[in-house]
């Protein structure tokens, strides 16, 4: 169903599309840049060449490994809810909170009235669009996890709030549709940890997503999966990309007990070890989820961004990723 | 009438200023060989002082140490216990905290004080009785695993932590402590398991000699066993109202015997409440319970919030107590 969704926008992939969540790690330069614009050191037209630099990295080494459907790599974005926090009218950067350990981030509050001004994305979207002739996603921070990463101080409620925000990033994904954009990730991992709230996020997704012309993908991460499956295929998407392998493969037996429904995006590689698995062991992964699930729904990529690893590892555990696939590709793609 | 004032739990380790950075960059310095372990020890003493002078400068009648020392409510006391090993993050209940998840592979014992000593160094810096705080056995093994059997297990489990435990209440009791703080969110995602809740924490009760047992919820809905919590031994129960809005009435209509630790004060958010509004919410709770005898409260513990954001809602606590005690704040 899908698949045909997608050829009616004009994309045709080949089955096991290899794709990336979003995130790369930053290079070396880009983070002594980064450093030196926090110091007031560069001005932000040098932090912006070094960001179109790593871009550039990123979409070239995707093509060079075969990826069917490309990210900007995220070079530009921190933290993924305080990005979208400080281009969004409403929001305060706040203090200092723990997430674990001895790492802190600051948590944004939202003070006001949450407003979309202009493109946040766009121009990073048409930036790596120029450089490359494959497909790319946009990715956004869903309404929910920005709204539960967040200090609500402005609106009366969560659901308010989140509802507000729903609104605010459906016009940044219009911007992107309008600019080209056919393949749009939603990147909600906030949303399995309140099995009661998720009616909000169904209703924020649609939303987002109500009758505009996209392939729409929810990233979803490190949850309970347990406490919103089946609910969750009520989300108005296309494309589910779930963390699997973090989890050994546990939502399989969620699948057995109810059928899945949807495209999948299937996460074959733990992005939190340094271990570059193997494409035998990516492979067997695969496996497993064709027994489960139609080759044409089939998906694949890492568990999450690949932001917290080196940049060898980043790229070895995407080459495992796309030699797995063509490995299956060869010997399924007749059956 | 009185109503004290108590910090919940914890309280944020670090703070936007140069000083309030000590801990972390001492830490991270740590990580790279550059930092002894007397010099994190030495600025996890300073910031357990600065914690409990900015409780003790609220007005706070009843303080914690901070939990300054706790990587997380979990391992903290897990990695102290023999038969554990520590292993990757898992999240902690539905917040965006991650906890290093405890690996039981075989026999849960106690060999060394968890607390002891961090509950010394505290109350003899505090001008104010200092509430000792864990996390209960059942919400231990709730959030641990089991490597192939070797805890014998979720009961086993249970059974050695609640051992591990009693033991540690014993010898905070026998030091001196006045409050000791057993916290179990966990159970209100498992409510069925109410009894062997129940068993574990006799177990504690009878190992607390004249200290007075509190026990705590959070991140949850406690009404579902309310009247069941009643029949508990212990001396306080602590609920956070910020999950359910209808458990103020719940405890004014059913009443308790139980002193109260009211966690009114939203611990997640930086939104102050409106102190007319919780006053009222008091009036209703005074139908139900002594508040002659009952804490105000954060509804959990404030490392959830920025510095800035915890302080001002200690010093909200005061508010709120003098709008509803009827004098100005």
């Amino acid at each position: 169903m899908s698949r045909a969704k997608l050829q009616g926008l004009g994309i045709d992939l080949p089955l096991f599309p290899v794709t990336a969540v979003g995130s790369f790690p930053k290079l070396d330069f880009l983070l002594k840049a980064r450093t030196e614009f926090a110091n007031k050191r560069i001005r932000l037209g040098a932090l912006e060449k070094a960001e179109r630099q790593a871009t550039e990295f990123w979409i070239r080494k995707q093509e060079e490994l075969g990826v069917d459907v490309l990210v900007d790599g995220e070079m530009y974005r921190g933290d993924m809810v305080a990005y979208f926090a400080e281009h969004l009218e409403g929001f305060e950067e706040g203090g200092l909170v723990r997430s674990y350990g001895n790492r802190y981030y600051h948590k944004p509050v939202i003070t006001g009235e949450v407003h979309w001004d202009e493109p946040i994305t766009l121009e990073w979207w048409k930036y790596a669009r120029g450089i490359t002739s494959k497909p790319l996603k946009g990715i956004l921070t869903g309404p929910y996890t920005i709204m539960d990463w967040s200090f609500v101080e402005f609106y009366p409620d969560r659901h308010t709030a989140c509802l507000a925000l729903a609104k605010e990033i459906r016009k940044e994904v219009e911007a992107l549709i309008e600019e080209g954009a056919r393949i749009i990730q939603i990147d909600e991992p906030a949303i399995s940890v309140r099995p009661e709230e998720l009616p909000v996020a169904i209703e924020a997704m649609h939303i987002v997503t109500d009758g505009l012309p996209a392939y729409f993908i929810a990233h979803i991460c490190y949850g309970a999966f347990e406490n919103i499956y089946p609910g969750m295929l009520d989300l108005p998407v296309d494309n589910f990309d779930l963390e699997m392998s973090n989890s050994g493969l546990d939502m399989l037996e969620l699948f057995k007990k109810c059928q899945y429904t949807k495209d999948i995006s299937f996460g074959v590689v733990d992005v939190h070890t340094h271990v570059v698995e193997g494409e035998q062991v990516v492979e067997q992964r695969l496996r497993k989820a064709l027994e489960l699930l139609p080759k044409e729904a089939i998906w694949v990529d890492p568990d999450c961004g690949l932001k917290t690893r080196t940049v060898d590892e980043a790229i070895g555990k995407m080459q495992s990723v796309v030699t797995a696939a063509k490995a299956l590709r060869a010997v399924t793609s007749d059956k | 009438m009185e109503l004290s004032l108590c910090n919940h739990s914890s309280y944020p380790r670090i703070g936007d200023d140069a000083e309030h950075q000590l801990l972390r960059r001492t830490i991270a310095q740590w990580d790279k060989g550059e930092k002894t372990d007397e010099a994190v020890r030495a600025a996890q003493d300073r910031m357990t002082e600065l914690a409990i002078a900015e409780q003790v400068e609220a007005g706070l009648d009843l303080v914690t140490d901070g939990q300054i020392r706790w990587h997380d409510p979990i391992s903290h006391l897990a990695a102290k216990l023999s038969g554990v090993r520590i292993d990757g993050l898992s999240r902690f209940f539905d917040t965006n905290f991650y906890f290093r998840q405890p690996v039981v592979q075989g026999k849960l014992e106690r060999t060394e004080p968890l607390l002891l000593e961090e509950f010394k160094f505290a109350q003899e810096r505090s001008a104010r009785p200092v509430k000792v705080v864990f996390t209960g056995p059942y919400t231990l093994a709730r959030h641990s695993v089991e490597k192939t059997g070797g805890a014998g297990g979720f009961d086993k489990m249970l059974e050695g932590y609640t051992a591990a435990l009693a033991a540690e209440v014993a010898a905070l009791a026998g030091a001196g402590a006045k409050v000791i703080q057993v916290e179990e969110p966990a159970l209100l995602k498992y409510l069925d398991d109410f009894p062997r809740l129940e068993q574990s924490l006799t177990a504690l009760a009878m190992s607390k000699d004249s200290a007075q047992l509190a026990l705590v919820f959070y991140f949850g809905d406690p009404a579902p066993i309310y009247d069941h919590l009643q029949t508990l031994p212990v001396d306080l129960l602590g609920f956070d109202f910020t999950y359910n809005p209808d458990l103020v009435d719940k405890v004014a209509s059913n009443g308790t015997a139980r002193t109260l630790v009211l966690g009114l004060v939203d611990g997640r958010n930086t939104r102050l409440e409106d102190p007319a509004s919780a006053a009222r919410q008091l009036e209703k709770l005074a139908r139900g319970a002594d508040l002659n005898r009952a804490y105000l409260s954060p509804s959990c513990g404030l490392e959830f919030l920025p510095r800035g954001g915890a302080r001002q809602k200690l010093k909200h606590l005061a508010v709120i107590r003098n709008t509803f005690l009827g004098s100005p704040s």
